[in-house]
């Protein structure tokens, strides 16, 4: 604390760089890829059949043998990095919501719930769905069928979404807490980084990323609701997107 | 040659002014203070800070109007030369602050503001919003905190001084402090050491002054043999909010502004004052002073108000003398000029004054007197000959005294914003003082004594502790201070008789002997606050004898002193022959009155209390006139006294420069 | 017959004694504030049950909210003693009022705790304007009205400790110099002559325990006595310290 007696080394400055590429990374990458993934996701509500999500899916599986670097350079370091020393912040912060209540440290006490739920969520996330969990009994999501080669993106994820009653609500929860995570992060991180400096401009902004956190969370929440409900088993959905009639599925 | 030791004791605004200059001219300082420095009382000074200033110099404005008005606000009892040399140091003490990061309140232009200040003509004041004291004690502290990390001083907080170590010559070898928290005690070599710990106020109960304004540091040098000088010049601020532990200031302008005071007519009369109609309320300034009305100077506030509740008991409250102070009838506007001291009232007082009027009572402010320093006056300037080893010098070798715990530069009253200057200004001069005290030290250094003195002081202030700590007893320190600051308050603050006075000087001496049967309630020997006060009591009661006493002795009326069976007599003619005539017997009764009176009060310790006597006062640079302000006839008193001043200035300058040199 | 109300009192005799309550029968005055009801207490130590004890031991001064010595947390929450008014405080808990000492500084004994780790902090920041000494050269720089402005409300921190006793961030589990050091740096750095140290108070304050650990609870801002705008210094420091990164990285 302030009251221990050995003097910070000015010389040592690379504890500052160190949380600036954390609070860096919180949003470039990690927060922009959550963005991408989450729209991505929410394509699942554009066609019934789940066509747009996959076609949405293979752009991105398109970079073909580089999607594993990217994926571990551009996602998976950064956010284990952001993981661990978000870790190391929350071991050395000592809320006390319960003396100073108001929306300033609510804020910053749910920040490192929010971080940690989401670390959670994320290693359940990964496990589930990602090839990365295949050995372990996860890595439920599917592109294509292995035998037949058939698009299933949609089908698998719903399947998984729906393997077992809690997996929804754990979604659900889980992506809320990301994006609230990510949101306020913004909102602090325009602080850190000397953007909004007056109260006035720091509510302001704290506005604009509540409008954000919302819209995003209602994203990821209406993609979850479109797997909740997606049916695997509607009938032609792989015929009619080769006769490029979509919208002549759900015709009565 | 050994390394030479200078001991600072108080970081309020002198100390710390004395520090960082002694600092800066490369001796090393021990600074101890009972608080970390930064919350010295110096922090408690609103107002701001005089000089003459280039607007103020461009309106005629000069050094010497500023050593005029500080002399003629204070009666004309402070040695001239001193107060001389302070003003003409003020503006360069004010371009000092204003460099080492003191945020002045600035003119469009970015220049520094200034705002008038009673006792002037002048925009003399510069003000730092509505906290000078505390800016300007922080810019000091910092720059004290430069020198502490480059190792020319060391401080030592929650360190509290128990007395000067003196040797078989009397002279003063340095210091026996205490750890305030592990009790341990110290005893510091030292060539030098300087006192600036402030004022007294708390041995008059509650005042305006901070806790630790005891007067104990005072009362210890005092014991052990420095004189004490014009004890009994106490300032008393008309309007204070009486809090249950202390009194907090009300600045003058809720006055200034249309603030009325009143009582109700039926003595505590407990309707609530909003529904008290007009004709039942006592606008007692308005009706005794129809032409100045609520802005009767601040002395004659505090006395009417003073009257009204002690003459007369028409206290708002009956457990607690209180008037109201009502600027509920202020238009909005008016109300938010003030909003800044409305705001302070509503926060202490926990009402809103806007809506309810305020409780207000006079309190004791500042100590014009303190221990008594020599001073050198040069030949050439009429002002001190800077460097000499007598300024600031008490009348024990080796003990320096700087800040409001000296007499030197207010006389009998203080003008505002004096304060501040005369703190910053002794603070800064003791140093080359003592840099020439350092180079001929006489009878050698303090490294040279023997052990045995240091070891001997400790003892004796072990053994005082042992004895108090265990003194069986059933007095209680608290209410024996409660005692004594009732006593103080009633008999020996606005209105002094000496009929009152007498009984004052009494009960300080029962006082005094029920002291020795106190009883403390904690025994502990670390942190032991309950014994840190009550040995400060023991000097507060010291203390209290010299001012009872002084005030009882001074049969005049002079500064804040007032002694109504003294006062010389109004003219109250209106044929001008006659008031003439009337004018020149009251200018004759006012010089009979100097020659008796224009004396500094000299107060020594002895076991059976303090030993007064008297001391002429340097006045040869300007010569005593009459305050008159608000008296009948004041203009022909002036005018008779013009004329017969004429033949006397000559003769006055001479002896005076006689007397001193 | 009189009003009166109960006072617990956390107490600890010494550094190594063992923490206990206390609880104290006050007799009620009109505009008591705390510093009253602590001298009443030295001046009559008689617990609820009896027992004579010793006074408490606090720290007070000015008693008017200038000096900074009597902060203590009452009723959970840090504030000035004389400014903290019995009316006031029994509305917030009927009956009793609760008083501890601060909890991020050593306790010296009772109410009373070593600040000293916040003074030295300030030595830290080079806390001051560095002149060339105190011979006369005239008047300082010329300053706007708006700098003033700026600058004194700054300058009215009395080192009180409150915004560091709130903070979640400041606790022996990190070195953060806390938010009245930072604000105390940028008051100096924003001085015409404090600006020539300017660099050194930045290298402090991207050093470990400097900017970076702040957490953006804004507890210090709600809390501040004397209403000092630190979540704008906190932010300030935040811009500064980035451009001084980038100025040290790319050369000036």
């Amino acid at each position: 604390m302030g009251t221990q007696t050995e003097s910070p080394d000015t010389n040592d400055q690379t504890y500052f760089l160190v949380r600036r590429i954390h609070s860096l990374l919180g949003l470039v990458p990690v927060g922009v890829f959550l963005c991408v993934h989450l729209l991505t996701n929410a394509s699942i509500l554009a066609s019934p059949d789940g066509a747009e999500f996959q076609k949405a899916v293979e752009r991105i599986h398109a970079l073909g043998p580089l999607l594993v670097p990217v994926e571990i350079i551009g996602i998976f370091l950064p956010l284990l990095f952001h993981v661990l020393l978000g870790v190391k912040i929350w071991l050395s912060s000592s809320p006390n919501v319960q003396h100073y209540r108001h929306g300033g440290n609510v804020r910053y006490t749910l920040q490192r719930i929010t971080g940690m739920m989401a670390m959670v969520f994320i290693l359940y996330h990964v496990w589930q769905m990602h090839w990365f969990g295949e050995n372990l009994g996860g890595g439920a999501f599917k592109l294509h069928d292995e035998v037949t080669g058939a698009p299933m993106g949609a089908q698998s994820t719903a399947a998984a979404i729906n393997s077992a009653v809690w997996v929804a609500p754990i979604y659900a929860v889980g992506v809320i807490a990301t994006v609230f995570h990510l949101a306020n992060g913004i909102w602090t991180s325009l602080i850190t980084w000397g953007v909004t400096i007056r109260p006035k401009t720091q509510r302001a902004s704290g506005y604009a990323c509540a409008v954000f956190g919302v819209l995003l969370a209602l994203v990821g929440l209406g993609a979850l609701r479109g797997f909740k409900t997606f049916d695997a088993e509607a009938p032609a959905a792989h015929d009619a997107r080769q006769a490029g009639e979509v919208t002549a599925v759900h015709a009565p | 040659m050994a390394k030479q030791q200078v001991v600072v004791i108080g970081g309020g605004l002198a100390g710390l002014a004395a520090t960082m200059q002694l600092a800066e001219s490369g001796v090393h300082v021990t600074l101890i203070s009972m608080v970390p420095v930064k919350r010295s009382h110096s922090v408690c000074a609103q107002g701001g800070i005089n000089s003459v200033n280039t607007l103020t110099r461009q309106q005629g404005d000069t050094e010497w109007k500023h050593l005029d008005d500080t002399v003629y606000g204070g009666d004309f009892l402070q040695h001239q030369p001193p107060v001389k040399e302070m003003c003409e140091w003020a503006p360069r003490i004010i371009n000092l602050l204003d460099r080492i990061g003191v945020p002045f309140n600035r003119t469009p232009e970015g220049l520094r503001d200034q705002r008038r200040f009673g006792g002037t003509l002048y925009k003399r004041t510069a003000f730092a919003g509505a906290t000078t004291g505390q800016q300007m004690l922080y810019a000091l502290d910092e720059q004290v905190r430069r020198w502490e990390a480059e190792g020319m001083v060391e401080k030592l907080e929650y360190w509290e001084f128990l007395g000067p170590v003196l040797d078989g010559n009397g002279h003063c070898r340095g210091v026996v402090a205490q750890d305030m928290f592990s009790m341990e005690m110290r005893a510091l070599r030292a060539d030098a050491v300087v006192l600036a710990t402030g004022g007294c106020g708390l041995v008059f109960g509650r005042s305006t002054n901070s806790l630790i304004c005891t007067g104990g540091a005072a009362g210890r040098v005092y014991r052990a043999g420095a004189k004490y000088a014009n004890g009994e010049f106490i300032q008393v601020h008309p309007t204070a909010i009486p809090g249950t532990d202390k009194l907090r200031l009300m600045s003058e302008s809720a006055r200034g502004e249309g603030g009325r005071v009143w009582v109700p007519r039926k003595p505590q009369d407990n309707r609530d004052p909003m529904s008290i109609p007009a004709a039942e309320r006592y606008y007692f300034l308005e009706e005794r002073y129809p032409a100045y009305g609520n802005l009767v100077p601040r002395d004659i506030a505090t006395r009417e108000i003073f009257d009204v509740c002690v003459t007369q008991d028409l206290s708002v409250e009956p457990g607690r003398m209180c008037v109201y102070l009502d600027v509920t009838e202020l238009p909005g506007a008016t109300q938010k000029k003030l909003d800044g001291i409305l705001e302070i009232y509503e926060k202490f007082q926990g009402v809103d004054p806007r809506h309810t009027p305020m409780k207000i009572f006079p309190a004791v402010h500042y100590s014009m007197g303190g221990l008594w320093v020599d001073y050198e006056r040069d030949g050439n300037s009429g002002g001190l000959n800077l460097g000499s080893p007598r300024n600031q010098h008490s009348n024990v070798p080796g003990l320096f005294v700087i800040g409001e715990a000296d007499y030197q530069y207010h006389g009998g009253n203080r003008l505002g914003a004096n304060s501040l200057l005369s703190c910053v200004f002794s603070g800064l001069i003791v140093a080359p003082t003592l840099e020439n005290w350092l180079k001929s030290l006489p009878r050698g250094s303090a490294e040279d004594q023997s052990a045995t003195l240091f070891d001997g002081a400790i003892d004796s202030h072990k053994q005082r502790m042992d004895q108090l700590i265990n003194n069986q007893g059933d007095e209680n320190p608290y209410k024996l201070h409660t005692e004594l600051g009732d006593c103080m308050t009633r008999q020996v603050t606005v209105v002094r008789n000496n009929k009152d006075l007498r009984l004052a000087v009494e009960t300080i001496e029962k006082i005094e002997q029920r002291y020795q049967h106190v009883h403390l309630s904690d025994r502990s020997n670390w942190t032991n606050q309950n014994f840190s006060f009550t040995r400060a009591l023991g000097d507060m009661i010291v203390l209290a004898r010299v001012i009872a006493k002084g005030a009882l002795l001074r049969d005049e009326c002079r500064g804040v002193h007032f002694k109504p069976e003294f006062a010389i007599p109004a003219p109250q003619a209106d044929d001008p022959e006659t008031l003439r005539a009337e004018a020149r017997r009251w200018c004759e009764a006012f010089r009979e009155k100097n020659e008796e009176w224009l004396k500094s009060t000299i107060s020594r310790h002895t076991a059976d209390g303090p030993d007064i006597s008297y001391e002429p006062v340097d006045t040869g640079l300007i010569n005593p006139r009459p305050r008159t302000y608000g008296l009948k006839g004041a203009e022909m008193i002036d005018e008779v006294w013009r004329e017969m001043d004429k033949g006397n200035a000559a003769g006055a300058a001479v002896a005076e420069s006689e007397s001193k040199t | 017959m009189s009003k009166s109300f109960q006072v617990k009192v956390m107490r600890q005799e010494k550094p190594s004694s063992n923490k206990h309550w206390e609880t104290f029968d006050i007799t009620y005055e009109n505009g008591m504030n705390m510093t009253t009801v602590l001298q009443r207490i030295a001046a009559a130590p008689v617990t609820t049950d009896h027992q004579t004890t010793t006074p408490v031991a606090f720290d007070a001064c000015c008693l008017e909210e200038v000096c900074g010595a009597c902060t203590m947390v009452i009723n959970g929450r840090v504030r000035q003693a004389c400014s903290a008014l019995v009316d006031k405080l029994l509305d917030e808990s009927a009956g009793v009022i609760e008083l501890r000492p601060m909890t991020k500084f050593p306790v010296v004994r009772d109410l009373t705790v070593n600040r000293r780790a916040m003074f030295d902090t300030l030595k830290k920041v080079k806390a001051w304007v560095h002149v060339d000494g105190y011979h006369d050269v005239g008047p300082g720089p010329r300053v706007s009205p708006k700098q003033q402005d700026t600058a004194y409300p700054l300058s009215r921190c009395m080192t009180c400790g409150c915004c560091v006793e709130a903070c979640p961030q400041f606790s022996d589990k990190t070195s953060f110099i806390g938010p009245a050091a930072i604000s105390q740096a940028m008051l100096f750095n924003a001085h015409p002559t404090g600006s020539n140290d300017r660099d050194d108070r930045l290298a402090v304050l991207t050093s470990v325990g400097g900017i970076a650990d702040c957490g953006n609870s804004q507890n210090c801002v709600k809390v501040c006595p004397k209403e000092i705008p630190l979540t704008d210094s906190i932010a300030q420091a935040g811009r500064d310290t980035t451009f001084y990164k980038l100025r040290q990285w790319f050369g000036r």
